[in-house]
């Protein structure tokens, strides 16, 4: 018996539909549905979903609905969403992106916030500069970090040669390396992964050079010499033995999963310090971590605390008041802070930090203390990068790639990198 | 079909004593099947027409995703055809791909085609079996495995190591061995044109073999003068399809060298250099840009084939 279906059902089907949805028409427009998205892992996930939750328990009449991705998919996304008038209202923005999407007017100021919604006094005026874009603030600090070496004392240990350590300088720590290379427990193992094409490491030994990625006018802030010198340093240690081979270090993709460490082929890395949790969850071995080697023993250390990742409100956000309140939730609100803890970098707000130590774990703790330690000895936050920076972290890995392949000299390395990065700004 | 006739004969009669309404009555009469096509039209225009011409004007714009483009004239096409040396080292990377991998594929493909073509136990199933690697050649996953297949100390190593006492090198991440093992992934996927080969050497009767043995012709010579001449029009078709996929390669590369093209540039594909610019640096009208010269590419290639095969493929009179 085939359905049958008349005007007048057609009629009802559709006036009940309508009906319904008049009902639950009230109950939409009375909680506030926010988007928000971050990259990262799955435990970071976790804990921003558990804060998420607890906000929702805070504040039951805002609802926010969170997606995630991977690093290398998220900005795509993000710049697609975006650009289809479709971005989420609260994004959480990295230190080199936030740059490209203040100045493309994407993201909405929140100095009108301050003391209203925001309260941030105590994160100190440093942290709350780092997330201010030509004159105005942009985004929210979410946890202060610095570059970090991290490494296997017990592997160190077993070759009997001095580990890296806080005051050491490149020097010494390139003979160590190459003396680990010479009693190393076994093939394919090295003392320490290539940091020649990591613009984080590169930066620091500029500014223990007082030199800098770039000059208060954004121009390039360094010479060939001062690139030549870095990947001269590199290529000694690589042809010595110290740091792994040039095809086992462009197997890194600038990631804890495929840094040399992880994958069981170096004893050192050279990370981020917030990254000590991830790196820590994958290596079986007990990791440590230490400042950077210096070029020489009274030269600046070359660290500065930055914000590991920011939380900024989109420009076209219909709550941003909304928004605000969830950032402030996560950042200056104990229930927030502590189940975020310092996955995402050591809060900047001193009475957060302070009432969040007293209850993490030996690894979280390590991480706090450790910025405790550098936290004198740290330099002044580099000024805004020019537009287009971004694109330099490439050019540099790739030049440094160039130069440990042997296809060139580091002297040629040096005239390229400053060529094709001088190219590369002037670009609009 | 009896529904059809009557529309045809009473209404398209009907409408045509009417002098007016000409594209109406067309539609009318095939209404049902543009109603059946309505998925397919709205794909088209919306996701591929539609797009297709935005970017062609976004070429001619300083578009950067964020902020509404500005017009800026060929300045795009002008800075890529003169002064661009990643363009360069992208269009040598792609040819060399294509060069490299379509002839392969398509030897490969037609030497396993010629094998089922004997008439073995279980060809179904076989032939299932080795098409399995097209289905997932190009998925994420795949692209992850080889990764580890060619690393340092991946399973190709280990094999060389045990067989030949030979240590390689990491090939994936070498910039001299990286575009191959990439040339390999896509050999690997013969299952396409294999299917399409198989189909036409069953075409070819089997009479002539006949009158060629009695006649004394070998099998390479059967080969040479049956075999690939009939197969002429199976194996155009399957290079043009293939170099335009090859043109096309995206995911393996990007996954391989996480969206960078390293090392080196050695396996920076013409469509990963678009993506980076479009979606790494915000550059969305040199992208346009980028991929409309593709389009030009892929086109000239396609057409130069087509003008080429009058020389060499045989279709039956």
């Amino acid at each position: 018996m085939p359905m049958m279906l008349d005007r007048r059902s057609v009629l009802c089907g559709g006036l009940s539909a309508l009906s319904l949805a008049a009902l639950n028409a009230p109950a939409l427009a009375q909680a506030t549905r926010l988007r928000m998205i971050w990259w990262g892992s799955q435990e970071r996930a976790d804990r921003t979903n558990k804060a998420i939750a607890a906000f929702k328990t805070a504040k039951p009449d805002i609802t926010i609905a969170g997606e995630f991705a991977g690093w290398s998919d998220y900005w795509p996304r993000l710049a697609t969403q975006v650009a289809g008038r479709n971005a989420p209202d609260i994004i959480q923005m990295d230190y080199r992106y936030i740059f490209e999407y203040a100045r493309r007017g994407a993201l909405a100021p929140l100095d009108d916030y301050l003391g209203k919604g925001l309260t941030i006094d105590d994160f100190g005026k440093p942290n709350i500069e780092s997330g201010r874009i030509d004159g105005k603030l942009f985004g929210i600090n979410l946890g202060v970090n610095s570059s970090v070496v991290l490494y296997d004392k017990a592997a160190w240990e077993k070759t009997g040669v001095t580990p890296p350590s806080m005051g050491q300088t490149w020097e010494e720590f390139a003979e160590n390396t190459i003396a680990f290379g010479k009693k190393k427990p076994k093939p394919g193992y090295f003392a320490t992964a290539d940091a020649s094409g990591l613009e984080p490491s590169f930066e620091n030994y500029l500014r223990q050079n007082n030199k800098a990625l770039f000059s208060a006018d954004g121009q390039l802030g360094y010479e060939p010499a001062d690139v030549a010198a870095w990947f001269k340093m590199w290529q000694d240690i690589r042809k010595s033995g110290g740091c792994v081979p040039a095809d086992v270090q462009a197997l890194d993709q600038q990631n804890i999963e495929s840094n040399a460490l992880t994958t069981g082929k170096a004893a050192t890395a050279f990370a981020h310090s917030n990254q000590f949790v991830g790196y820590q969850a994958l290596n079986k071995s007990k990791l440590s971590l230490t400042a950077y080697p210096r070029v020489g023993k009274s030269s600046p250390s070359g660290h500065y605390l930055k914000p590991s990742m920011l939380m900024s409100v989109s420009a076209t956000s219909t709550n941003p008041k909304g928004a605000v309140d969830f950032i402030n939730f996560l950042v200056a609100k104990p229930e927030g802070v502590d189940l975020l803890g310092v996955e995402r970098g050591v809060p900047a707000s001193t009475a957060m930090r302070d009432q969040l130590t007293t209850k993490l774990d030996d690894v979280s703790k390590a991480m706090v203390e450790y910025i405790a330690a550098i936290t004198p000895e740290v330099g002044p936050l580099p000024i805004n990068p020019p537009q287009g920076a971004g694109e330099l972290a490439f050019v540099l890995t790739r030049v440094s790639q160039e130069v440990a392949f042997g296809r060139i000299t580091p002297e040629e390395g040096g005239e390229r990198m400053v060529t094709e990065a001088k190219r590369t700004l002037a670009r609009k | 079909m009896a529904l059809h006739s009557e529309i045809l004969s009473k209404e398209g009669r009907a409408s045509a004593l009417r002098s007016r309404g000409t594209f109406r009555r067309i539609l009318e009469r095939n209404a049902a099947g543009y109603i059946f096509l309505l998925p397919w039209l709205l794909g088209f225009f919306g996701l591929t027409l539609g797009p297709a011409l935005a970017s062609l004007y976004l070429s001619f714009t300083n578009y950067d995703l964020l902020q509404s483009p500005d017009w800026v004239g060929a300045a795009n096409y002008v800075r890529i055809l003169s002064d661009d040396p990643k363009f360069g080292a992208a269009m040598r990377v792609t040819f060399t791909y294509v060069v490299l991998s379509v002839p392969l594929k398509l030897a490969f493909a037609l030497a396993v085609a010629m094998a089922f073509n004997r008439g073995i136990k279980g060809l179904t199933l076989y032939r299932a079996i080795f098409y399995l690697p097209s289905l997932l050649g190009s998925s994420v996953a795949i692209a992850v495995l080889w990764r580890q297949l060619f690393a340092s100390d991946g399973l190709v190593n280990m094999a060389l190591w045990q067989i030949f006492g030979f240590e390689g090198p990491s090939w994936i991440s070498n910039p001299d061995y990286a575009l191959y093992t990439l040339v390999l992934l896509s050999v690997w996927q013969f299952g396409s044109p294999m299917i399409i080969f198989l189909a036409g050497l069953r075409q070819i009767p089997t009479d002539m073999y006949e009158a060629a043995e009695m006649d004394g012709a070998g099998k390479a010579r059967q080969f040479f003068k049956i075999t690939l001449p009939l197969l002429t029009p199976v194996i155009f078709f399957n290079a043009v399809i293939q170099t335009i996929e090859a043109f096309k390669a995206f995911t393996p590369a990007f996954i391989i060298s996480e969206g960078t093209g390293g090392p080196i540039n050695s396996t920076l594909f013409y469509t990963l250099y678009l993506y980076q610019e479009a979606f790494g640096f915000f550059r969305m009208g040199y992208a346009s840009a980028l991929a409309w010269i593709l389009v030009i590419i892929i086109s000239l290639f396609t057409a130069f084939s087509f003008l080429g095969a009058r020389y060499w493929v045989h279709y039956d009179e």
